[in-house]
């Protein structure tokens, strides 16, 4: 081993040696910090490396060891090694972070940044026009893996809850602090768009919906509707889409309420095909102020309304920035607002009270690398579809 | 327009692709393969536009809807295979796929419903699972001739005639599977804040993704080894599955991955 030229044990080995280094290392130092890695600590890093590769490669010139980073053998055995850790993530599930912020994958990840900066460094000097998709793959690889890294420690994830009516300019990070902004944000309204109600038998033992494995159910977008369940034949002759429960002595009615609170009824009539049993009633998914109502078909099985599903999420706002400019603008689920240098995204909102929640939760992200990071994604693109279409090996 | 109709769709579409596949089999380049096998895909794609508007949403959302694709793209795969590389029997084979996914939907089909929760009604929903299909059409063909050069042909010496041809589903499935990626990147900052978060899809994807970049440098490194190569490529294969079906039933996934959407 180590002797010219490098093979496999070579690349092995430096992937084992560079795991049992970050284990040490791991083991003094605890997990990476990226919160110490901000500008302009992370650009000077990010230069040093830069500057380390080219070195690299100049020195490659006259040591022809150095050479064996550009080749095959150094690209499979670095991948291979990035797969084995990326392989334990995908079993490891919740908890990411702890491996992605360790030394071991760190340190590896590095080395395959340098091996591909290396490859993409020598098709560089020796360029011809045929390499074109080669640079995009390679190159927007790279300058993807880099900024991504980099940006990781400018990257700022916060979390905003902001009542109705009362402007927020607090948020907090990950680890609960509260961080003030240069921007405000005040929810004029929150609004839940649903879609429209269900109705499904559930098992009056188990609780569970039926049949199981598979639930069926009849979207009741109109009334009156008829259907099937089970064998149950189900006709609903009202729909209350804003409605309030009437409780009596032994009765349950419901009557249309169009203030906060409301919440959907169904009236039901259900006839059992087999055994000719006849059933009707309200069915209500209820809501935080009133209860959950369903019907009992037979000693068997229940029919219930699931919670209507939500169709759109969104906050009607109005956005302060310090430099006193005002924008109006409706935050959506895949709709984020960009403003002074960030992104406010739909998140949350008071899941109690469900459409009538008077607080809306907003994330907001700054990431100043994101320019790089699509640059290379760019890049990237246009090189996969130069692959598909330079990819006619001649059919021998 | 709903599953019930998917037979009237589906058996005449199939009839076409046995035609083309029959035709393929001519002495020279057949335009009626090609043609017959387009006509079958126009008549799956009415199913498939039907399905969009009924539902009012993109068919993708449930495994059986992206079964729907898939079956779609095998033949798309085929045919393009056909056109540019010249394969007598590529039709054959991509209409059998076709024929076993077509199947899979007419016996074990799942209820649908048009609910699509806020996070998929995203411009890039559509492209992004539309590219992935295609290149999972590409892959799984690419998987399925390794299998079979490996148990049937290896004893006799695979030829290099083969090999080229996995490298080309490669290559084309490599570069769909890139951009179903970046898409998905691109998608994820407007939907999540972040292009990359490590999430139990995004990690397999992942690994997939690496998994066919060491069987493209393998194949570059060493043009003989063909077994070796061809059990990257199995392998590659299997970790995609796990991307694709796996994360819905894998341990480390449930409750916790944002893109299981299927098991309500």
């Amino acid at each position: 081993m180590w002797k010219q030229p490098w093979g496999y044990a070579e690349g092995w080995a430096i992937c084992i040696g560079l795991l049992i280094t970050g284990f040490g290392l791991q083991r003094i130092t605890g997990p990476v910090q990226a919160g110490l890695f901000q500008y302009p600590v992370n650009v000077a890093g990010g230069l040093i490396f830069l500057l380390v590769l080219c070195i690299g490669f100049v020195v490659s010139r006259k040591i022809t060891v150095v050479q064996w980073f550009s080749g095959l053998t150094a690209s499979i055995t670095s991948l291979s090694a990035l797969l084995s850790v990326v392989l334990v993530m995908g079993f490891v599930g919740p908890g990411i972070e702890r491996i992605t912020m360790s030394w071991p994958f760190v340190l590896l990840f590095l080395y395959f940044l340098f091996v591909l900066g290396f490859v993409t460094l020598k098709r560089i000097v020796s360029f011809r026009w045929r390499d074109v998709p080669f640079m995009l793959n390679h190159a927007g690889l790279f300058i993807t893996l880099l900024a991504a890294i980099l940006g990781n420690g400018d990257l700022r994830r916060l979390r905003m809850t902001v009542p109705l009516e009362n402007p927020e300019w607090r948020a907090s990070d990950e680890k609960n602090e509260m961080i003030e902004l240069p921007l405000a944000i005040e929810l004029r309204s929150f609004t839940i768009d649903e879609y429209p109600p269900k109705l499904m038998l559930i098992d009056n033992t188990t609780g569970k919906a039926l049949p199981e494995k598979q639930p069926e159910n009849i979207l009741v977008e109109k009334t009156p509707l008829a259907g099937n369940l089970q064998g149950w034949k189900i006709e609903v002759t009202r729909s209350l889409p804003m409605a309030a429960c009437v409780m009596g002595q032994d009765t349950v009615n419901f009557v249309e309420f169009h203030s906060e609170g409301a919440t959907t009824a169904l009236y039901v009539k259900a006839r059992n095909e087999h055994t000719g049993r006849q059933k009707e009633g309200w069915v209500s998914c209820g809501s935080y102020i009133f209860p959950y109502i369903s019907l009992q078909l037979d000693d068997a099985v229940s029919m219930v309304m699931p919670e209507r599903e939500p169709k759109r999420f969104a906050s009607d706002v109005m956005v302060y920035t310090k430099d006193k400019q005002t924008k109006e603008a409706c935050i959506e689920v895949n709709k984020p607002l960009s403003i002074a240098g960030w992104k406010i995204y739909q998140l949350s909102y008071d899941e109690t009270r469900g459409k009538w929640s008077r607080m809306s939760v907003f994330e907001l992200v700054r990431d100043p690398w994101l320019p790089i990071v699509y640059t290379g994604i760019l890049m990237m693109i246009a090189g996969a579809i130069g692959l598909f279409l330079s990819a006619p090996v001649k059919k021998e | 327009m709903d599953w019930s109709y998917f037979i009237y769709f589906a058996a005449p579409a199939l009839l076409c692709w046995i035609g083309g596949a029959w035709l393929a089999y001519r002495p020279s380049f057949s335009k009626g393969a090609v043609a017959w096998t387009v006509l079958g895909l126009t008549i799956f794609s009415a199913f498939i536009v039907g399905m969009w508007i009924s539902l009012e949403r993109p068919p993708l959302r449930t495994m059986g809807e992206t079964r729907l694709w898939y079956s779609f793209f095998l033949p798309v795969a085929g045919v393009i295979t056909y056109v540019r590389w010249r394969y007598k029997w590529i039709l054959s084979f991509s209409t059998l796929l076709a024929f076993v996914f077509i199947c899979v939907n007419l016996f074990k089909p799942e209820i649908h419903n048009k609910t699509l929760m806020p996070a998929l009604q995203s411009p890039w929903f559509a492209p992004h699972v539309i590219v992935y299909m295609f290149s999972y059409a590409m892959l799984g063909a690419a998987a399925l001739i390794a299998i079979y050069l490996l148990v049937r042909v290896r004893k006799k010496g695979i030829d290099e005639g083969m090999m080229s041809l996995c490298d080309n589903l490669v290559y084309v499935g490599m570069a769909f599977l890139t951009i179903g990626m970046l898409f998905g990147a691109l998608w994820a900052k407007e939907a999540w804040g972040h292009y990359w978060n490590w999430d139990p899809k995004e990690t397999w994807a992942a690994a997939t993704w690496l998994g066919y970049l060491i069987y493209i440098h393998y194949r570059l490194r060493h043009r003989l080894r063909y077994s070796a190569a061809l059990g990257l490529l199995v392998f590659s294969f299997i970790l995609l599955q796990v991307c694709w079906v796996g994360v819905n039933y894998l341990p480390s996934a449930q409750g916790y991955s944002v893109h299981t959407y299927n098991m309500d």
